[in-house]
């Protein structure tokens, strides 16, 4: 029986490591769309209740009326309309975006094992860099921006720079990223660790 | 994640209709066809900045129609009642409340276990990990089977690679074998905290208050 268990453990473990699942989180949007719903919710009954007690024989509501008359007397150009118009526009792009979007951007992935996905803190991230930077010498000031694609750390200190970033490059690659970022170390008078190539560029 | 699908297209139509009707409104209103020399064809709504936006005659077209008011009725009926649907399918709760284990060898048996006992079992298991200064584990309804979705605070310095291995081999397998379940995959969520801040940091307040709040 325990063969059993074994088996299907590997299975997955198989099944997980097979699909490369180093897949970006996505965020839920329960809220956005909560919100969309129950905007939707309520123009919707309004309308229904509305065209029913029309149909029923009872005279529109006023609002009904009032939103009929306006859409059939003022023209595009009419400054309300095209306000009107950009905001819807701006909105809807909006809306479109967060259902594209894979969001969650505060999470980095790491590299799957067996059949546990993980990811990490971007600040986390920061903070073991900043605690293996604590470690070293001649760092009067350290400033760490952990970003998705990139993380940039400018010193202020008689450190080397090139010490340090092999430094935090060590620690950056312990953390097993799915996607290493890359690393950018450079002293705040603009002495680059040597290596990347538009650190050169800033280094005069 | 079926019901994150069911948002995302709920917003993905929304926002759609939403920038087509403001792009062509817009288009129309500043007389953009006449000045980029556009030519739209004949059924092309909104062309000129001169018309109204629905006007008399277009409101009119259907109304008569027969069709007409049952269509509009009975569309606004489905859309209530989808959307009436999909608000009380938001206050499912997420979590399993049980687990069913499967007894192969012995027929007639339906044996479930506890999800809160699972993810008791698993919290322990992973709190005692090297590193770990706070974990929490739930067990959540995912489509095919449930997830394991944890969270874990590593002391400063920790090592998120490491945890995650100690983790797979350590209470996910366990898991796994004591209760025989074919595959229970798991999501971990990983935070590092910081040794004593060297200096301050600038951060934005709302983000300090989810880092302080754990699990």
């Amino acid at each position: 029986m325990s063969s059993e268990a074994a088996e299907g453990e590997a299975d997955g473990a198989g099944e997980a490591g097979g699909a490369g699942k180093a897949e970006r989180l996505r965020a839920p949007r329960t809220a956005a769309a909560a919100l969309v719903a129950t905007g939707l919710l309520v123009l919707a009954v309004a309308l229904l209740y509305d065209v029913i007690a029309v149909r029923a024989g009872r005279p529109a509501r006023r609002w009904r009326a009032q939103i009929v008359d306006e859409l059939a007397t003022r023209h595009l150009d009419d400054l309300g309309v095209l306000v009107g118009a950009g905001v819807v526009t701006l909105l809807g792009g909006w809306l479109l975006w967060l259902a594209i979007a894979p969001g969650l951007r505060r999470w980095l992935v790491l590299r799957p094992y067996g059949g546990t996905a993980a990811v990490i803190e971007r600040t986390g991230i920061g903070h073991l860099l900043a605690d293996r930077a604590a470690g070293l010498d001649g760092i009067d000031h350290l400033r760490i921006r952990v970003g998705r694609r990139k993380v940039r750390v400018s010193l202020v200190g008689r450190a080397d720079p090139a010490a340090v970033e092999r430094q935090l490059r060590d620690e950056l690659g312990r953390v097993g990223l799915a996607r290493p970022p890359r690393l950018d170390v450079r002293a705040a008078g603009g002495r680059a660790a040597g290596g990347a190539g538009e650190s050169t560029e800033v280094a005069e | 994640m079926r019901r994150a699908v069911v948002n995302r297209v709920l917003l993905g139509a929304v926002g759609a209709v939403l920038l087509g009707v403001g792009v062509l409104v817009l288009l129309g209103g500043l007389d953009l066809y006449r000045r980029v020399g556009l030519h739209p064809p004949g059924w092309w709504p909104l062309t000129s900045p001169d018309q109204p936006v629905v006007s008399a005659r277009s409101r009119g077209r259907w109304v008569s129609s027969s069709w007409w008011w049952p269509t509009v009725i009975g569309g606004l009926t489905v859309l209530v009642a989808g959307m009436a649907w999909w608000l009380v399918a938001q206050l499912r709760r997420t979590g399993l409340s049980s687990i069913t284990v499967p007894t192969p060898e012995v027929s007639g048996l339906r044996l479930r276990v506890s999800a809160r006992a699972l993810e008791e079992a698993l919290e322990t298991g992973t709190a005692v990990l090297p590193e770990v200064e706070r974990a929490g584990v739930r067990l959540v309804r995912a489509p095919g089977h449930p997830r394991l979705r944890g969270a874990v605070r590593l002391t400063p310095g920790g090592d998120p690679a490491a945890l995650v291995e100690h983790f797979e081999d350590g209470p996910r397998t366990d898991a796994l074998c004591s209760l025989r379940l074919p595959e229970l995959p798991a999501d971990l969520r990983i935070r590092v905290l910081q040794a004593a801040p060297a200096e301050p940091r600038h951060r934005w307040p709302r983000r300090r208050r989810r880092q302080s709040r754990v699990v």
